[in-house]
């Protein structure tokens, strides 16, 4: 009997199951297998070549710069977005008119696909474009924004965050929301001051949901692409060069598809580091 | 929470499954000619108004066919075309091929033998047409259309500046010199916003005769051209002044490919290099304005971009016999080679369609366009040089691509040269 249950929850199971090995496990073992392989244009020929591809990108300076590039852009959007979701959800749970409106207006831009939010945000800065023209107005110097090697990566920053803060601020509405009133009332009738209410009770409280977000967002930004792609290529000079993009152009552009294998293999080994780190420091919190 | 982890796994790998897949050299001549009737698929990455009438000719001459266009962006065009043919995609039947990257896609595989055309092809196109299309002393691709550079000119603003625009006789063509003093003027006095702008400010296609200008030469040497040289006094030269024209507000910054044509059409710039498809595109402008020779540089030789689209056939296409009838007719027959180009105006390749086609040029436009025949005549005979063959050309148009919009966003132009050297040297590496 118990086998019997076994089984048509297998059959039940099967599709997914299927769908999984078709679509991420198969091709997964086929990057991984094909990355220690190379392959010559001129003489043909797929040659087995161990760790080759492996300490090719790591002599590669673009690689290396590449991977620095991203680290850093890591480090900066993912506290960014976080913090300003959080300030939002704050700011938007609050009984207040026009709050659902303007909760409206943020969550907008998700239903924007990111290719189209890129063309967008491309002719905002442009050199004539609205941000320079805004600029101009307040009587300020007008900036280079994607064309500088210092200013690509804030502004690519600036456009994720339009895209993606509202998204992740839903999660933590949600969050909030689930904050018992009586808490509340609690910290009032304490005396506690709105500061010290958002500190001390809301933000502990939100912590599951905030976590959901870190992580989640973490994984997304690791893995942007189009913005790169529409708006500067990697450049100036590198500096918006991220892996994912590399990957893409080496994979595709360049054609070398085993190096590109490789470098997808790295992406994911450095995805689940990061992912794995923040899964520590929450637990330790916790 | 721990549901997390696995979802990243996911998320990672969904993207790998893109890269699965591996080129295999050298396609079979296909024996199988599959059915005699159907619908076959063409790409390219032109508007679909721009094969209409091709396609409309070829099934009034071809009952029981049908051909539907599909357009890839250009920006997106060879890193997706190398993506579905590198995975065997049968539903891409024929497909626009750019000339200079004829060697490597033949070398990969993603093209099939048309080398029994070979005598067909060498009378029906000029001999650089003819030898682009080849790798290997086989013949892959069909050559559609060609292509020059004209020197755009805002007739108003340069009369409001007090400049005498350049003539459309390539004896009295301009120097670069000239048009960034002129440009200068139009900028000061004339009304517009820039001087002088590329169409295709980051493309290799329309930075090289800078450098061949100057002497440089292409950028490629070797036997198995597949030895970087864009570290040249000519390469250096040029780029050191075309760094130059967008640090000093000549050009503008942060235009990207497809912006460019309106900023002239808008009145905003005084001189614009473009290609022959804007002599009716600017049509529809309210700036009046003319055309001219591209320019060269002061004690250098003139020197213009040619070459354009081929179609070549997907080996892996279960319709090859179907295909085979639509490339021919597209190219060597002369109507449907005219065909091609009604819409879209650039120069067909056939030369007999050539001979109809050019005269027309100067009209295409009402007197803006006068002298464009002439002009196109005489670089195709005089001064035009097309884009090196090699192998390893995708690789080198695209970090050459990086480089060029490096230099233009101020980075150093000797630096960046060398830094492209290096990149080549690179990626060649899996090539050889």
């Amino acid at each position: 009997m118990k086998q019997r249950q076994g089984l048509i929850a297998l059959a039940f199971l099967a599709p997914a199951l299927v769908c999984l090995a078709v679509l991420r496990i198969v091709p997964a073992i086929s990057a991984v297998v094909e990355s220690f392989y190379t392959e010559s244009l001129l003489r043909g020929g797929r040659v087995f070549a161990g760790l080759g591809n492996y300490t090719d990108l790591l002599s590669n300076k673009d690689f290396r710069q590449s991977i620095g590039v991203t680290l850093l852009f890591t480090v900066l959007v993912n506290p960014i977005q976080v913090a300003v979701s959080f300030l939002l959800a704050v700011l938007f749970t609050q009984r207040a008119a026009g709050a659902k409106l303007w909760r409206t207006l943020v969550i907008l831009p998700i239903a924007t696909p990111p290719a189209v939010s890129a063309v967008i945000w491309s002719v905002i800065y442009r050199p004539d474009g609205l941000a320079n023209g805004v600029l101009e107005r307040l009587g300020l110097p007008a900036q280079p924004f994607l064309t500088s090697p210092s200013q690509v990566l804030p502004s690519l920053i600036v456009l994720l965050s339009w895209i993606g803060v509202g998204y992740w601020m839903l999660f933590l509405i949600a969050g909030i929301q689930e904050v018992p009133e009586e808490v509340r009332e609690a910290a009032l009738l304490d005396g506690a001051g709105p500061w010290r209410r958002m500190v001390s009770v809301v933000l502990p409280l939100v912590r599951r949901p905030l976590a959901f977000v870190l992580v989640a967002d973490t994984v997304s930004n690791l893995l942007v692409f189009a913005p790169v792609q529409i708006l500067t290529k990697g450049g100036p000079n590198g500096n918006s060069n991220l892996l994912m993009y590399d990957v893409y152009s080496r994979a595709y552009a360049i054609g070398d598809i085993h190096v590109a294998q490789a470098e997808v293999v790295i992406l994911v080994a450095l995805t689940l580091a990061i992912v794995a780190g923040q899964f520590r420091l929450l637990r330790g919190d916790q | 929470m721990q549901r997390l982890l696995p979802a990243a796994i996911v998320a990672v790998a969904a993207l790998v499954a893109g890269c699965g897949g591996s080129p295999d050299t050298g396609a079979p001549a296909t024996a199988d000619q599959g059915p005699q009737t159907g619908t076959i698929t063409f790409t390219g990455t032109d508007n679909a108004e721009t094969y209409q009438p091709v396609i409309k000719a070829f099934e009034a001459k071809n009952p029981g066919i049908k051909v539907t266009y599909t357009q890839i962006p250009f920006d997106q065009f060879n890193a997706t075309m190398q993506q579905r043919l590198s995975a065997k995609d049968a539903a891409i039947d024929v497909y626009t091929v750019d000339e200079p990257r004829v060697s490597q896609l033949a070398a990969k595989g993603f093209l099939t033998d048309l080398s029994d055309l070979d005598a067909k092809v060498k009378t029906s196109f000029s001999a650089t047409a003819y030898k682009t299309n080849h790798f290997r002393d086989k013949l892959w691709s069909l050559p559609m259309w060609n292509s020059t550079q004209f020197l755009f000119y805002n007739k108003t603003a340069l009369a409001k500046a007090k400049v005498t625009p350049p003539t459309a006789d390539p004896e009295q063509r301009w120097t670069w010199e000239q048009v960034e003093a002129a440009g200068r003027k139009a900028m000061q006095s004339g009304g517009t916003k820039y001087g002088l702008f590329m169409e295709q400010p980051e493309a290799y296609y329309q930075l090289q005769p800078l450098a061949e200008s100057l002497g440089g030469g292409s950028g490629i040497e070797g036997d198995d051209a597949l030895t970087p040289a864009v570290e040249t006094d000519g390469w250096k030269k040029a780029m050191q002044w075309y760094g130059a024209t967008f640090a000093s507000g000549l050009s503008p910054r942060g235009i990207g490919g497809f912006q460019t044509g309106p900023v002239f059409a808008a009145g905003d710039v005084a001189f614009f290099v473009g290609g022959p498809w804007d002599l009716k595109i600017f049509g529809s402008s309210k700036v009046d304005w003319g055309v001219a020779p591209m320019p060269y540089f002061q004690g250098g030789k003139p020197v213009t971009p040619t070459g354009s689209w081929s179609v070549g056939i997907n080996p892996a296409s279960k319709q090859q016999g179907m295909a085979r009838k639509f490339v021919e007719f597209a190219t060597l027959d002369p109507a449907g080679n005219l065909a091609t180009t009604s819409t879209t105006t650039i120069i067909p390749a056939n030369l007999e369609a050539q001979k109809q086609y050019t005269p027309q040029m100067d009209k295409f436009s009402g007197a803006k366009t006068a002298g464009a025949a002439a002009i196109t005549t005489y670089e195709s005979e005089h001064t035009a040089v097309s884009r090196p063959v090699s192998v390893g050309y995708i690789q080198f148009e695209e970090v050459m691509g990086k480089a060029f919009a490096d230099i233009r966003n101020g980075t150093n132009s000797d630096a960046r040269l060398q830094e492209a050297t290096r990149q080549l040297t690179d990626a060649w590496k899996s090539i050889k």
